[in-house]
């Protein structure tokens, strides 16, 4: 799975209960296994979710290795 | 030397998530006895035990625990910090992977003790089999009602959430780890306050390794007095050691604290250095901990015996390094893993680790002189004083050690001498 689906999205959302504050590193991980990469449309998402802002989102995201927040090219 | 297996008994003898078979063997006795005793005498009983933390600082167990449990208002968390990501240290995965649910049991008597509702077990990125094992074993919890509301019909709630870390050797120090879970960038803060005044989001946080947490369910079960039959005066109980390096055998073994000497537990479990040549150097607790030469190998497996000697028992991950290394390749080698791993939070790790792995690649190229080496030594001194953290202030440790103890293997590599 890599291009960013909705319905896979929703599903991701659905099984955590919800994203809150308390949960949202461990759900950015789930979208990370789930597309390869954490897509825009999620940080916007989770933004609104947990009334944090994008840029505090984005920052934490491009300081961990294992985070991508854009799609990388396997040649 | 033998093993002394308390904590790793129930290793390989249940499937993991087999949680019939954890109670046949004594299972949920603790939690039990926890819940009918209340949480003051549970942080009691801690205290008494003498527990001290095991993932490298050893702060005693039940002192934190009352810290937090002070504060009586509002929400407060436990975490369970299994990142695990010290080089040369593995014992924490042969707990997670061999007996959760004693791990799990401790935490939830933990969480019970503080008046935690929400607790996290954050697992190093790399173990995946150990996360998806630990997300399994949570779905199996909830429907045992050990995790959720009402916990084995008790007015005690909490649940718990599996983090996988994010690749960052980091995320193990207790602020990082805090950072981490607020979707922040890991990095360590200025204390006071502690994780128990103002830790997650703000409120009162417990951080305990792995194996600390393993250890609550055999003192509540067994008591205390039981406890203290085994190890030394002032360090109860047992403790895992990995070993890895220049031996033979690999591995995680669980050793009753003080039932032998450092160059016994290398001989016997780790079968001697891999070519046969002498030991010539160990670092006994992990790779920020500082060398101990051939000289201090009889010491006894105390924290107490390791620091007069002149290192510290850290996380109990004794690497070995035989004959034929260089001092100086193997300080190159550690300050480049820790070179990546700086958090850059405060400027004597940021910078400091920079310019030691400048000078260190100097010195291994040829082109190295005297005043390099005492510069070397300067800014190692200047990080382990003025870092904020525990990375910045142990990292020069070894780097500092070897320069005491092997200073003819940097005067080869400048030059000064012949080899």
């Amino acid at each position: 799975m890599q291009k960013f689906e909705i319905e896979t999205y929703q599903n991701l959302v659905t099984d955590v209960g919800g994203v809150t504050a308390e949960n949202l590193f461990m759900f950015l991980g789930k979208v990370q296994e789930a597309f390869e990469y954490v897509p825009r449309e999620v940080v916007r998402d989770v933004a609104i979710r947990t009334g944090f802002s994008e840029t505090r989102i984005y920052g934490a995201l491009t300081s961990y290795r294992d985070f991508k927040v854009r799609l990388e090219c396997n040649g | 030397m033998r093993e002394t297996r308390v904590l790793t008994r129930r290793v390989g003898k249940y499937e993991p998530l087999d949680l019939k078979g954890y109670k046949a063997d004594g299972g949920l006795v603790a939690l039990k006895k926890a819940l009918a005793m209340g949480p003051e005498s549970v942080i009691e009983e801690i205290k008494r035990s003498g527990l001290a933390g095991r993932g490298g600082a050893g702060f005693p167990t039940g002192p934190k625990w009352a810290m937090a449990a002070s504060e009586k208002q509002g929400q407060k968390y436990f975490i369970c910090n299994a990142e695990e990501g010290e080089l040369g240290t593995f014992k924490d995965k042969v707990l997670l992977d061999g007996d959760p649910w004693m791990v799990l049991e401790g935490i939830l008597i933990a969480a019970y003790a503080i008046g935690a509702e929400q607790a996290y077990i954050y697992i190093n990125g790399e173990y995946d089999h150990t996360v998806a094992l630990w997300e399994r074993l949570v779905v199996e919890a909830r429907k045992a009602r050990l995790l959720g509301d009402g916990i084995l019909g008790s007015k005690f709630s909490v649940d718990l959430q599996v983090v996988k870390g994010k690749g960052l050797y980091i995320t193990g120090e207790e602020f990082a780890l805090i950072s981490s879970l607020e979707t922040r960038r890991a990095a360590s803060r200025l204390k006071p306050p502690y994780p128990t005044e103002k830790g997650l989001f703000g409120r009162p946080t417990v951080v305990n390794n792995v194996e600390t947490i393993a250890n609550v369910p055999v003192i509540l079960a067994n008591g205390v007095e039981a406890y203290h039959k085994l190890g030394v005066e002032g360090e109860p109980g047992t403790r895992l050691f990995s070993i890895s390096g220049d031996v033979k055998e690999s591995g995680v073994f669980e050793l009753e604290v003080g039932s032998g000497t450092l160059a016994e537990f290398i001989d016997e479990f780790g079968r001697g250095t891999a070519s046969g040549r002498p030991v010539k150097a160990v670092q006994p607790g992990g790779g920020t901990s500082a060398f101990l030469a051939r000289a201090s190998l009889g010491c006894r497996l105390t924290a107490q015996a390791i620091r007069q000697a002149g290192s510290g028992i850290g996380t109990a991950g004794v690497i070995v390094y035989e004959e034929g290394n260089s001092a100086v390749d193997i300080v190159k080698g550690l300050l480049e893993f820790y070179g990546s791993e700086s958090c850059g939070r405060c400027a004597p790790c940021r910078i400091g680790v920079v310019r030691m792995r400048e000078i260190i690649e100097k010195v291994f190229q040829g082109e190295g002189t005297t005043e390099d080496l005492e510069q070397l030594r300067q800014i190692g001194k200047a990080c382990v004083e003025v870092s904020t953290c525990g990375m910045g202030q142990s990292f020069p440790l070894p780097v500092l050690s070897a320069l005491e103890l092997f200073p003819q293997d940097f005067e080869v590599a400048i030059g000064k001498v012949s080899a």
